[in-house]
């Protein structure tokens, strides 16, 4: 047998050896420094982040208060996602077969769908259904409860937006996604506001996402969002939804609507009400039922398209997003040019021949009265609306002086309201402005404006020259009550002067009470207003073959002597093919004008003052005669000079009266009757069917509703030739006999239309 | 067992040491004997324990294994939680075969190394029957029950409730074999007739069987420890040049070429583990190999100097796949930091010195080569896995020995540990 170790073997092996070890292990001892202390934070720090998992808590959203700060127009409320998590019940059949069945009933959700979820055994998050509130929470918990589930099923904390008013002021308010943030309106402006910040909760979790058993957690609070308190009033909002839908439906407009109410001294806005509008709480609904059936009949594969501009339709802000030409509504401002440049004064003189041909342009420019209106003075050429007379002013301005008013009247720039989406103007520059540009410009032609760009301007008119900065949001506050932000309601510039305010309020008061604007006139207050009646001249050149489209507005503002609030109602595309033929500023966005400001400025605290005229006209206060008997109510009301006829037994004239109408306190029309009310008077004889009194004069209308035994207060325009253009109560209602309809009586004739002019 | 006891006796054999010598002729001249002998009877005592036992590879053994089995269940507990419902699963599995192979450890110390002479044949014809049923149930019937695969990879085999990698046996049986052969042709190695030609045909053999169930790195360690077997036993160096050549040769073909399993994919296989070697966190990070190294080192690095503490690792929370396997060293740096990775690092290498040392002195050539087959099997692995999980070479499937998980792998070790032992009983070392 060999020797056991020789030299040569001991030397080859501790060789070996010492290679392996120092080498092998060295190698490895460098790495290690590398890897340890070298790039240890580094490997730590990955090693850190893959195991933190952050878990999003929802922050509550703020809330929205109108301008009274009581009334809630948006708010959040707890709701529940419910999450499924297959991988701890995969394996258990019968425990899948309880879930899937029993959150099947719970939710509706189909169950062998949700059965084949449960499978899932990779999957630790499902969500099978959102925003689930307080009673589907409490069912799965009891479910959970009575099947002794521990895991599996996970109800995780969120919100849901509630609009408690519905579609009042949806335009504005806009909605939330379904991640709570806002997609349109205040929602999206104010989004970062609103929704606070979300907390966080940092976890260790192993590689399955479940947490560690070693304790590292920390918690980052969410922080509630701020309440925005607006210069909205639901009421207000809700006076000028109320009569833009009267308008849309009586006059048959085609293309929306907008009314605008503005405080003329801080710029807020008090109402602003479009058409379509939709219901926030279910902002994927087509509201307009009409716009919904169109959809439905048109063919299947046109019906998504469709679907989503009439959705976008309905969201946009019509009084932000869109242009329109101002048309003669725009005279207040080119007036104010003229008066402040002193190129004009109150007396000033011009001829209207009924049109002005200017070099260079094919056809005259005509009046909308196209015989002329003579030879008048400022005064009357602004209550004439006379456009020749427009076109002067602006050619005694001058282009420079013209556009440089503009400018400080905000036409060129965007007004920073603070709403999502709002429109450039559209203009002509001073450097490519031609004689003729400036002279329909001068009377709000072939330029195009935002709304809330007029009722700005017309509120600079109204307050003394102040360009102010429109806003919806009045102040915003935090979740302790403190005021973070209030609005900013300093003036921008000073556009005219006061002196030259107070004249145009003047003229324009006149121009309510006698001029074209008629239709705008409320008995009680002196309202400055001035109408307008835009062709859509581009799209009539695109397709000459439609009829001009028209654009009714009616912008002015109230009281003349001290102005508070403008108004600007705007119409667009009256259908007069159906309406029977009205379509001028006057006679649609009049009487709107006039209903809106008649509910709404008792409603501002505006008092009424009535001058002698208004005083004789004026309906009286109905005296109680409620629990007096037949006879002595009679007799009460023979005193106040009113009439009365009796439902139920009338014979005996010591029967009570249990109920009258006109109700005790309410406005009944001098020389008007008060129906009483017997005991056991048959309900069906007491109702009575409204009619229509739409195109009646008064003598008519009153005639009409004598015969109905019904009784009528009359509002807007007082002359013998207006007719009446909206009631309070719709047609075709039922109410008790005596009852008070209000009717706003208009001009039905069209004035200002401008005609088309081909270059 | 007694007759083992005298065939290896080493206690009656005058010192061979020259260190003892000269302290033995110290002590006389100097008279100081009597404090000297009381000295050597209690170092006797203790580093003879079991009749000349090697205590100071005893105590490496024993630490090792300590140390070994607390990682292991810090480092399979989370897994042992998520997967098995039971934290102890591991830990009571790997403790058990502890226990049954300190016993068997103890047990083979006694048994005469010297009868592996006879069992060289019958091993090496076992550990091929049992690479053959691999490949026969793995590749060609393909019993998953009974030869389970693990990617491309088909390496174990169970037995009824054994499961082992046939493998194992295989470096075992070659270096019973090499040794048998080496000290048999101790006088002809330099001849290529004996010192190349047979020992080419057996590690030939077993390379081919275990490459064949694409098991790489059992194929690397047995080509290396052949080769480490035959350069010790005296092969002329030059054969190594050239099988050195040739290998590379080989191995860049596979590479390139083949490697292949059935669905075409073990080619790509291989070269992932290298491009995840040479950039962890790249874009191969998502597959399997490559994650678990991305994992591993940030394991490492989260460890830094001292380490998180014991029991604290994040990373073995399902982070790091299977991390009471091949990758329980990652944890060991993550938890007691590069100091508590040197510390064990240092102990590897005291065992490996220790083998070595013993091994040397042996008595007949036999013994030498069995011993250093032994030692360098286990040092090896040691190097080559901590090298993988500290992603200084690419990974290939190789345990930390005492440390990763298997119990069967680990009875076996021990086992392997008791020949070693039993070399030192009759090998000319210090015994006291």
């Amino acid at each position: 047998m060999a020797k056991g170790t020789t030299e040569k073997i001991r030397r080859k092996a501790i060789a070996l050896t010492a290679a392996l070890v120092i080498g092998g292990f060295g190698a490895a001892a460098g790495s290690l420094f590398h890897w340890q202390i070298l790039r240890g934070d580094e490997m730590r720090a990955e090693a850190m982040e893959q195991s933190l998992v952050t878990t999003s808590l929802p922050s509550m959203r703020g809330t929205i208060y109108d301008a009274t700060g009581t009334k809630v127009l948006a708010q959040s409320a707890s709701v529940w996602t419910v999450v499924l998590e297959p991988a701890y019940i995969a394996e258990d059949e019968a425990l899948r077969r309880t879930v899937a069945s029993g959150l099947s009933q719970i939710l509706g959700l189909d169950e062998a769908e949700l059965y084949e979820m449960t499978g899932e055994k990779g999957s630790y998050y499902n969500i099978i259904q959102r925003k689930v509130e307080t009673d589907v929470r409490d069912r799965i918990n009891q479910f959970k409860k009575e099947h002794d589930i521990t895991s599996g099923i996970r109800l995780i904390d969120d919100y849901k937006r509630y609009y408690p008013y519905g579609t009042v002021a949806s335009n504005i308010l806009g909605f939330t996604g379904s991640e709570n943030t806002g997609l349109e309106g205040l929602e999206l402006y104010y989004d970062s506001e609103l929704s606070g910040s979300a907390g966080r909760l940092i976890s260790a979790k192993n590689a399955l996402g479940t947490d560690m058993p070693f304790e590292y957690e920390q918690i980052v609070e969410a922080e509630d969002g701020h309440d925005l308190v607006l210069t909205i009033d639901e009421t207000v909002q809700s006076i000028l939804e109320k009569y833009l839908a009267i308008g849309i439906e009586k006059f048959q407009v085609k293309n929306g609507a907008v009314a605008v109410m503005m405080d003329v001294k801080t710029g807020g806005i008090v109402g602003l009400a479009t058409n379509p509008n939709y219901d926030p709480n279910d902002p994927f609904a087509i509201l307009d039922e009409k716009t919904a059936k169109a959809i439905e009949a048109l063919p299947q594969d046109q019906q998504a398209e469709a679907e989503v501009a009439a959705l976008q339709n309905q969201w946009r802000n019509k009084g932000v997003s869109d242009t329109y030409y101002p048309g003669s509504v725009y005279k207040m401002c080119v007036g104010s040019m003229g008066i402040e440049e002193g190129v004009i004064t109150e007396t000033s003189q011009f001829t209207c021949t009924g049109g002005v041909k200017l070099d260079g342009v094919k056809d005259t420019i005509n009046c909308w009265q196209t015989v002329g209106h003579g030879t008048t003075t400022f005064r009357e050429g602004l209550c004439n609306s006379c456009n020749p007379w427009f076109m002067h002013i602006g050619s005694l301005l001058g282009g420079e002086a013209f556009c440089r008013y503009r400018e400080a009247f905000g036409m060129t720039d965007k007004t920073g309201i603070d709403l999502p989406g709002e429109s450039y103007s559209i203009y002509h520059n001073f450097d490519e402005m031609r004689p003729v540009d400036l002279a329909v410009e001068s009377f709000g032609q072939n330029f195009s404006i935002t709304p809330i760009q007029m009722v700005t301007a017309c509120a600079a008119v109204a307050n003394g020259g102040y360009l102010v900065r429109p806003h919806v949001v009045d102040r915003i506050v935090d979740s302790d009550g403190n005021i973070v932000k209030t609005a900013d309601t300093s003036y921008r510039r000073q556009v005219i002067s006061e002196e030259t305010s107070q004249l145009m309020a003047d003229i324009m008061q006149q121009n309510t009470y006698s001029g074209t604007a008629k239709g705008g006139y409320v008995s009680g207050y002196r309202i400055s207003g001035k109408t307008g009646t835009s062709e859509k001249v581009a799209q009539h050149a695109a397709d000459p073959t439609k009829p001009m489209e028209y654009i009714a507005s009616y912008c002015g503002f109230a009281p003349a002597e001290d102005p508070q609030y403008a108004l600007l109602v705007f119409f667009d595309e009256p259908d007069r093919e159906n309406n029977g033929g009205v379509y001028g500023g006057n006679a649609v966005a009049g009487p709107i004008f006039s209903a809106i400001m008649q509910e709404a400025l008792p409603y501002l605290g505006i008092e009424v003052k009535y001058s002698e005229e208004e005083y004789g006209q004026l309906d009286m206060v109905t005296p109680s005669v409620v629990g007096m008997t037949i006879g002595e109510a009679q007799a009460k009301l023979q005193e106040d000079g009113l009439f009365f006829d009796v439902v139920g037994d009338g014979d005996d004239w010591d029967n009570k009266v249990i109920e009258q109408i006109p109700e005790s306190g309410s406005q009944v029309p001098k020389e008007g009757f008060v129906i009483l009310y017997t005991q056991g008077y048959d309900i069906d004889n007491a109702l009575v069917e409204v009619p229509d009194f739409f195109g009646l004069d008064k003598v008519n209308a009153s005639y009409l509703a004598a015969v109905s035994k019904l009784q009528v207060s009359i509002n807007g325009v007082q002359d013998e030739g207006a007719l009446a253009m909206l009631q309070n109560i719709e047609p075709g209602s039922k109410v008790k006999k005596g009852t008070v309809i209000t009717l706003t009586f208009a001009n039905n004739e069209t004035t200002e239309a401008f005609a088309n002019i081909a270059e | 067992m007694p007759a083992a006891g005298r065939t290896a006796r080493g206690l009656e054999r005058p010192p061979q040491n020259p260190a003892r010598k000269r302290e033995e002729e110290r002590t006389a001249q100097t008279g100081q004997s009597r404090k000297g002998r009381r000295r050597r009877r209690i170092q006797h005592a203790v580093f003879s324990l079991g009749n000349g036992l090697d205590m100071p590879l005893f105590v490496f053994i024993m630490v090792l294994l300590a140390i070994g089995l607390v990682m292991l269940f810090s480092a399979s507990y989370a897994n042992s939680y998520y997967y098995e419902d039971n934290s102890y699963h591991y830990i009571t599995r790997q403790g058990a075969f502890a226990l049954f192979g300190i016993a068997a450890m103890l047990l083979i110390s006694t048994f005469d190394y010297h009868r592996f002479h006879q069992l060289a044949m019958p091993i090496a014809v076992i550990s091929i029957v049992l690479l053959l049923m691999v490949l026969l149930f793995g590749r060609v019937l393909k019993i998953k029950s009974i030869a389970p695969a693990e990617g491309v990879a088909t390496r174990w085999l169970q037995l009824g409730p054994l499961g082992f990698q046939p493998s194992e046996v295989a470096k075992f049986a070659l270096i019973v074999v090499f040794a048998h052969m080496i000290s048999l042709y101790a006088d002809k190695m330099g001849t290529f007739r004996y010192g190349v030609l047979p020992f080419v045909g057996v590690l030939g053999l077993f390379a081919a069987l275990v490459f064949l169930e694409n098991h790489m790195s059992g194929t690397l360690i047995i080509l290396a420890l052949g080769a480490i077997l035959m350069f010790v036993g005296g092969t002329k160096p030059r054969w190594f040049v050239l099988g050195g050549a040739l290998l590379a040769v080989l191995l860049v073909g596979y590479l390139v070429f083949g490697g292949k399993d059935d669905s075409g994919e073990g080619g790509v296989y291989q070269m992932d583990r290298i491009a995840g070697w040479l950039d962890p966190f790249g874009d191969k990070s998502g597959s399997a190999d490559t994650w678990q190294i991305k994992q591993s080192l940030y394991a490492i690095g989260s460890g830094g100097l001292l380490g998180v503490g014991l029991g604290q690792s994040r990373q073995k929370y399902l982070y790091l796949p299977k991390p009471q396997n091949d990758f329980i060293f990652a944890i060991v740096c993550e938890e007691l930091g590069m100091v508590g990775a040197l510390v064990i690092m240092l102990l590897f290498a005291l065992l490996i010195w220790r083998g070595v040392y013993i091994s040397l002195h042996a008595k007949d050539r036999f013994g030498v080569i069995l011993g250093l087959g032994l030692t360098f099997q286990v040092g090896l692995q040691a190097v080559l896995n901590i090298c993988v999980v500290t992603n200084t070479i690419p990974n290939t499937g190789i345990s930390l020995p005492f440390f990763s998980s298997g119990g069967t792998a680990l009875l076996m070790l021990l086992g392997q540990m008791g020949i070693l032992l039993n070399i030192s009983r009759s090998s000319n070392v210090e015994k006291t």
